[in-house]
């Protein structure tokens, strides 16, 4: 690990004006975004590189960030009348870093391609279904870090993020999308999306809206995906214990014993993966729920001073423009059995198959009240006998947490605003499906 | 010193290096440059206190056959714009690059603003004089920035634009708008939607209404900007067809006369040049309820007789123009408020709407509001709670029957679509809708 000398300056800068905490904070990247529409593509060589200080005392601070390499010779802006505390130093497990950061950004040609098979295959599964929008960004990036209480860091990432928007064959027809990242862009596999797309579509033109309707739910990673970080303050920050408190049973159980719940900043082949967070602090597995049982919230450095073991490093820092804050990287439910979707579908009498949500959840955790519109299909002798879609999933949070019957071991991530949240399939009891929420 | 950047830039020679990759009839090529700095006050407990953002970078991009290839990249010099030209042609020149001179300002001494330090009180003793007190967690921020556009056909000034946010956090949820200036009138303003909301937190959602209710200047601002602004953009227009299609066609009633019109915006955000170099128009959206004019920037204009550019609009240098609206007015009508409230008795009066959507293909509309009043005695009453509107986006435009007479200056707020993150804003007296159903 080398650090540019222009950070260093940047401190010694700092230090020298008597600051007693300077942190600063290089980042730059390159990434390269084909955008497929059938009225026309739109590739973008995007190169960015910037850099942030933050220094302060007890009394006051400043935070100061700009495009470019760090430069000494600025102009501060006037501190203003909040201290700032940063974070010291940690002994930094051994880490390898992925052999494929240095894989070479996706080509043009090859990412038409992708969106070309993708469109090909989405038309075989469903004869009049079309792309409308694909969009690939493919970049890889490396950040160094600098302070002084004596933190050095750097760390280099890769992720590719893909979104994509397809629309039925019928007139005035809804449209569906899927947002997902790998580290890899050519893991992307056109034919099984173009199957995704189509299964979505088929439900959203064909379903219909039970008019209430309760039983068993398998739910897919993208649902459980949505309900997880929707119930976010549940896990993470010092307020969580408290906000857990209410949905605690007599046993200290606040879930069943096929919830288990962690968040890995260093998880391997995560598209997060990384030995620091974004202040430098080392990453690593925190379990937050074990069985169901609350073991702890997750917190940063500054959020548990009394007891230093409850820590892992979990502040997030996107860009050079963003300060960090505490949060998930790699929030992910631990799949329980090894057994497969098909065979949590195959076992169900009389139920729901949940594949997608249809917008944003509602909850509610002080009034312990969820729900969430969903699409599927309705499933009877393990067997599907029509799609719904239009339905809202609803129940309580404590019925959501503690109906959880088995796992599959599908375990996937997705990225949502707040990083990447994983899921295997779950089968559920005890929910209920409506109309409205 | 001043701050105003790129008046220096050797725009001939910079098109002259265009012209080296604009090679084909049809070509278009165009360097952007711009510069942004932000300073944010953050709420009293947080840390780090004052902060400060500043970036300079260019973009140039490449249009052919219906293609686009743009390179972008943070920083200015004759180095990077030779990079970044070269990897908009993707090819080797033949031969270098003649490299023009840029002049760039440099960034002046530290940054200060007064007007950001003082709101808070400002704003503390416009809610007391409301009488009412609550616990308020204020973020401000000033928003500058500067772009100038030199192509191979046309060449703008620098444009700058400079206003205010504000993301005010209560017990009870967010609130966040957008403010051309930091004036006492701005810090009654923000004061009263504040304290509006605060009366109505605890008000209970209003029964499933199917009727009449009077839109209040900030909600008709974010209805006109999902409902017609979005809806009229020539890309979204092309998921269904031709843009050019839509002139001509009925979208609303005829009390809708909408015009995006950037040089009539609040003084500080005026614009003579959309984000493409193009000269803005007074653009006539729907004239009596009839689609007139789509929003089209030159992309989409390049190949139409009547599709008119002025409309591309860019959130950063990173991302390709698109075309957007910039500043919305709804032409007055000839009611008084009186009498807008007279034909909606036992009706909703909705004076804010906190987001709304708009599905482009299947025409679903929805807006949401966070607090509103029953109408009694031909004014608004009784608070009522949260509630939302959803029917396909025609009925709702069909659904006005009256237009207030007094416009206002409303900030329409933050627009988020294709990853652009834009500020719009708005012009407009309320408006009446009959026939519809509001539900909690």
């Amino acid at each position: 690990m080398k650090i540019d000398a222009s950070l260093h300056a940047v401190l010694e800068k700092l230090s020298g004006e008597d600051w007693e905490e300077v942190e600063v904070y290089h980042k730059r990247g390159r990434s390269r975004t084909v955008r497929f529409a059938p009225q026309g593509t739109v590739t973008t060589f995007s190169q960015e590189e910037g850099w942030a200080v933050r220094a302060g005392d007890r009394r006051r601070s400043f935070f100061y960030a700009a495009a470019g390499e760090p430069r000494s010779d600025v102009a501060w802006p006037e501190a203003d009348g909040r201290g700032v505390r940063l974070a010291s130093a940690k002994p930094v497990p051994p880490w390898t870093p992925p052999s494929d950061l240095d894989v070479p950004l996706i080509g043009e040609s090859e990412t038409r391609g992708l969106f070309e098979a993708l469109a090909r295959q989405l038309a075989e599964e469903l004869p009049g279904a079309r792309l409308i929008l694909g969009e690939l960004a493919d970049g890889s990036s490396e950040s160094q870090l600098v302070s002084s209480r004596e933190v050095e860091a750097s760390v280099r990432q890769r992720t590719a993020l893909l979104y994509l928007e397809a629309a039925g064959p019928g007139r005035g027809s809804r449209s569906i999308a899927l947002r997902l990242a790998e580290r890899d862009a050519r893991r992307f596999n056109p034919r099984t999306l173009g199957r995704r797309l189509a299964d979505l579509l088929t439900v959203t033109e064909k379903g219909t809206t039970p008019v209430r309707d309760r039983g068993e739910f398998v739910l897919a990673p993208a649902v459980v995906v949505s309900l997880l970080s929707a119930l976010s303050d549940l896990w993470l920050g010092p307020g969580a214990e408290e906000k857990t408190a209410h949905l605690t049973d007599r046993r200290g159980k606040i879930a069943s014993p096929a919830f288990t719940l962690i968040d890995d900043g260093r998880l391997s082949g995560g598209v997060l993966e990384a030995p620091v967070d974004g202040e430098g602090q080392p990453t690593r597995e925190q379990v937050l729920v074990e069985e169901g049982i609350f073991r702890q919230p997750l917190l940063a450095w500054w959020q548990s001073t009394s007891d230093p073991s409850r820590v892992s490093g979990c502040c997030r820092r996107p860009g050079w423009r963003d300060l960090p804050r505490p949060g998930a990287t790699h929030l992910y439910l631990r799949p329980e059995t090894t057994a497969s979707v098909a065979s949590l579908i195959e076992n169900l009498s009389r139920g729901y198959y949940l594949i997608a949500t249809e917008g944003a959840p509602q909850v509610a955790v002080a009034d312990n009240r969820f729900a969430l519109p969903v699409c599927g299909f309705a499933i009877e002798g393990g067997r599907p006998t029509g799609s719904i879609t239009g339905a809202w999933l609803v129940g309580s949070v404590s019925g959501l947490l503690n109906g959880i019957v088995t796992t599959a071991r599908d375990l996937s991530f997705l990225p949502v605003s707040s990083g990447m949240v994983g899921s295997p399939s779950l089968l559920i009891k005890g929910l209920e499906l409506r109309q409205r929420p | 010193m001043t701050l105003v950047p790129f008046s220096h830039l050797d725009s001939a020679g910079i098109t002259r290096t265009l012209s080296q990759i604009a090679d084909r009839q049809a070509d278009l090529a165009d360097a952007f440059f711009e510069r942004r700095e932000l300073l944010e006050l953050p709420p009293e407990d947080s840390a780090p206190g004052f902060r400060v953002w500043r970036e300079s970078g260019l973009a140039v991009r490449l249009v052919r056959d219906g293609q686009c290839w743009l390179a972008a990249r943070d920083g200015i010099s004759p180095e990077i714009f030779s990079d970044t030209v070269r990897r908009a042609a993707r090819a080797m020149p033949r031969a270098p690059y003649p490299r023009p001179s840029f002049g760039i300002s440099v960034w002046p001494d530290a940054p200060r603003s007064s007007e950001l330090l003082d709101f808070p009180s400002a704003l503390g003793r416009a809610v007391r004089a409301h009488e009412v007190s609550f616990p308020l967690r204020l973020t401000l921020r000033r928003h500058r920035r500067w772009v100038r556009i030199v192509g191979t056909r046309l060449s703008s000034g620098v444009e700058q634009e400079i206003f205010y946010s504000a993301s005010a956090e209560m017990p009870w949820g967010r609130y966040g708008c957008l403010l051309p200036e930091l004036t006492a009138e701005a810090a009654e303003r923000l004061a009263h939607s504040l304290v509006s909301a605060y009366r109505a937190h605890q008000a209970a959602p209003p029964e499933p209404w199917h009727g009449a209710c009077v839109l209040g200047p900030a909600a008709t601002a974010v209805l006109l900007h999902e409902a017609v602004g979005h809806a009229l953009e020539a890309d979204t227009l092309a998921l269904g067809g031709h843009p050019e299609a839509a002139i001509g066609v009925r979208l609303g009633s005829v009390e809708l006369n909408v015009f995006d019109d950037p040089a009539r915006a609040p003084e500080s955000v005026r614009r003579t040049a959309d984000d493409e170099g193009f000269p803005v128009m007074r653009r006539c959206l729907l004239r009596a309820g009839v689609v007139e004019q789509p929003l089209c920037d030159s992309v989409w204009a390049h190949h139409s007789e009547v599709l008119e550019a002025g409309a591309g609009r860019r959130g950063d240098r990173h991302l390709p123009p698109g075309p957007r609206s910039s500043h919305l007015e709804l032409g007055p009508g000839e009611s008084s408020r009186e009498d807008l409230f007279a034909e909606a008795e036992g009706g909703l009066y909705l004076p804010e709407a906190e987001r709304g959507h708009l599905h482009p293909l299947s025409g679903e509309f929805s807006l949401s509001f966070p607090y509103g009043h029953r109408i009694e005695n031909r004014m608004p009453g009784a608070p009522v709670g949260r509630s939302s509107l959803r029917a396909h986006v025609s009925d709702v435009l069909r659904a006005v029957t009256a237009v207030g007479s007094e416009p206002r200056s409303a900030g329409a707020g933050w627009c988020a679509k294709g990853g652009m993150k834009l500020p719009v804003w708005a012009t407009t007296p309320e408006l009446r809708l009959e026939g519809v159903r509001i539900r909690p």
